[in-house]
């Protein structure tokens, strides 16, 4: 049996057997989901013949994008190069990103002992993204149908700490996990991290200056003085 | 009709399961693949599951969030249109209701507000589900992400370890600067699920116990989340 970092596939092979099956499946199935989430408002006209007008469609969505538009840009920048590519199709389509699906790919890597980024990595990152899925689908469901008695039995206090601790304690464990494994560049991060906040940049904004930042630090550390990841 | 009721209809039950099929079997489809061929190149069946140990322990205390998240988003709309958007889950239950209340502001209504109508949920219904799409076609055309990278490293493995792993500090120094910078609580649970979850990685290399690794971030969570929430109370 080969230790897990000795082990490295076949680049064809990767390519054949399961880049190429999963491009035609996530492509057929993100596009479904894409129409699928017309579903609700199509029902809602045929049952009770109500659709919001163009002047509130175009009002609103101009609204929305104000938000939305940035993060389309800054998450696929900073999420691909981990999750690869049955990962973003996961991502892209059930969302949850940051605080579900990267540790996920995260801890299965750090399991495996490979490197984010390489074909063996993807692989694993697969395998984390879509284990999250499967159980995240059907406790979401479970959460809906059982909401009455989740609110009874758990109590207030523990509902406030997920509501408020849980993010934070999610990033930060990560943060920790990524810093062993990218020490060098956590300055750059910090520090792109840290001035656009205190000059108020937007968040979205703000992601992108420190990840690409830092790409391009950890770009001229390989290229110029052979610091590796 | 109440709009709270007709928000849960059947009909929105139903569309939160159409997507939630979609996305589980899109998940089931990758995993099979993936462990394919995997297993193929050499890794075997025990460190493959090694792996989905791993995920799954890490994903309970997010899932568990995302749960309680939606308990939030049923109060204030309705159970079936929460398993609509969080089953699929797009935003957290901020960003959901801050689009509905933009949905709303265009109908010309407030959301919230009693005198709240179906028109203003079926902004409401179309604009949130629109939030979503941006994600839905990057997915779709997913392949030229990685074709775009391709071009970008020529290909070059070193140079993809490089861009990933600084991605991965820089965005996580960005969550996890902005989270602890919103109070002393949040502060002493960001740096202690960091420091925890370093500790515990460390510690299963240095006591040879590979499985550590799969409940490091689980425990680091947990542990950081409840004595955030007892510093504040």
């Amino acid at each position: 049996m080969s230790a897990i970092h000795e082990i490295k596939v076949d680049p064809k092979a990767f390519d054949k057997d399961y880049l190429s099956p999963i491009h035609r499946v996530g492509t057929i199935f993100s596009t479904a989901i894409f129409f699928a989430l017309f579903l609700p408002s199509i029902f809602l006209y045929l049952f009770h013949g109500v659709f919001p007008d163009w002047q509130t469609i175009v009002g609103g969505f101009a609204l929305a994008m104000t938000y939305a538009v940035p993060f389309y840009f800054s998450e696929p920048i900073a999420y691909f190069p981990i999750l690869g590519n049955a990962g973003w199709y996961l991502t892209g389509t059930v969302g949850n990103g940051s605080n579900l699906r990267v540790p996920c790919a995260a801890v299965a890597q750090e399991v495996a002992g490979v490197k984010e980024g390489t074909r063996e990595g993807e692989l694993v990152a697969t395998i984390g993204v879509a284990t999250s899925v499967l159980i995240s689908i059907p406790a979401i469901l479970l959460g809906a149908l059982l909401i009455n008695y989740i609110q009874q039995f758990f109590p207030p206090w523990l509902l406030d700490a997920f509501n408020k601790y849980l993010l934070p304690a999610v990033f930060g464990a990560v943060w920790g996990e990524f810093i062993l494994r990218g020490w060098k560049y956590l300055p750059i991060a910090v520090i792109l991290a840290y001035i656009p906040m205190a000059l108020k940049i937007p968040a979205a904004w703000n992601i992108i200056i420190c990840v690409l930042g830092t790409m391009i630090a950890g770009w001229a550390m390989l290229r110029y003085f052979k610091i590796k990841a | 009709m109440d709009w709270k009721a007709i928000a849960n209809e059947w009909w929105v039950w139903f569309s939160g399961g159409v997507t939630a099929v979609l996305g589980l079997y899109m998940a089931w489809y990758f995993l099979r693949t993936a462990l394919r061929f995997m297993h193929t190149q050499g890794f075997t069946a025990e460190q493959t599951r090694a792996m989905i140990r791993g995920a799954a322990i890490t994903a309970v205390g997010p899932v568990l969030a995302n749960v309680f998240v939606m308990i939030a988003l049923a109060v204030a709309i309705s159970p079936a249109f929460a398993w609509q958007r969080e089953g699929v889950g797009v935003g957290s239950v901020f960003t959901e209701l801050a689009q509905a209340s933009n949905a709303a502001i265009a109908a010309g209504e407030k959301f919230g507000d009693p005198s709240f109508t179906i028109k203003g949920f079926a902004a409401a219904v179309l604009i949130m589900n629109i939030a979503g799409w941006g994600w839905s076609v990057e997915a779709i055309f997913t392949r030229y992400l990685g074709k775009l990278r391709e071009k970008v490293t020529g290909g070059d493995q070193a140079l993809l370890a490089v861009i990933a792993g600084a991605s991965m500090v820089a965005i996580f120094s960005y969550y996890s600067i902005s989270n602890a910078m919103k109070s002393t609580p949040h502060l002493v649970t960001v740096v202690l699920a960091a420091g925890l979850s370093m500790f515990l990685f460390k510690l299963a290399d240095w006591i040879k116990v590979p499985r550590l690794k799969e409940w490091a971030l689980g425990i680091a969570m947990f542990v950081a989340m409840f004595i955030g929430k007892i510093l504040a109370g």
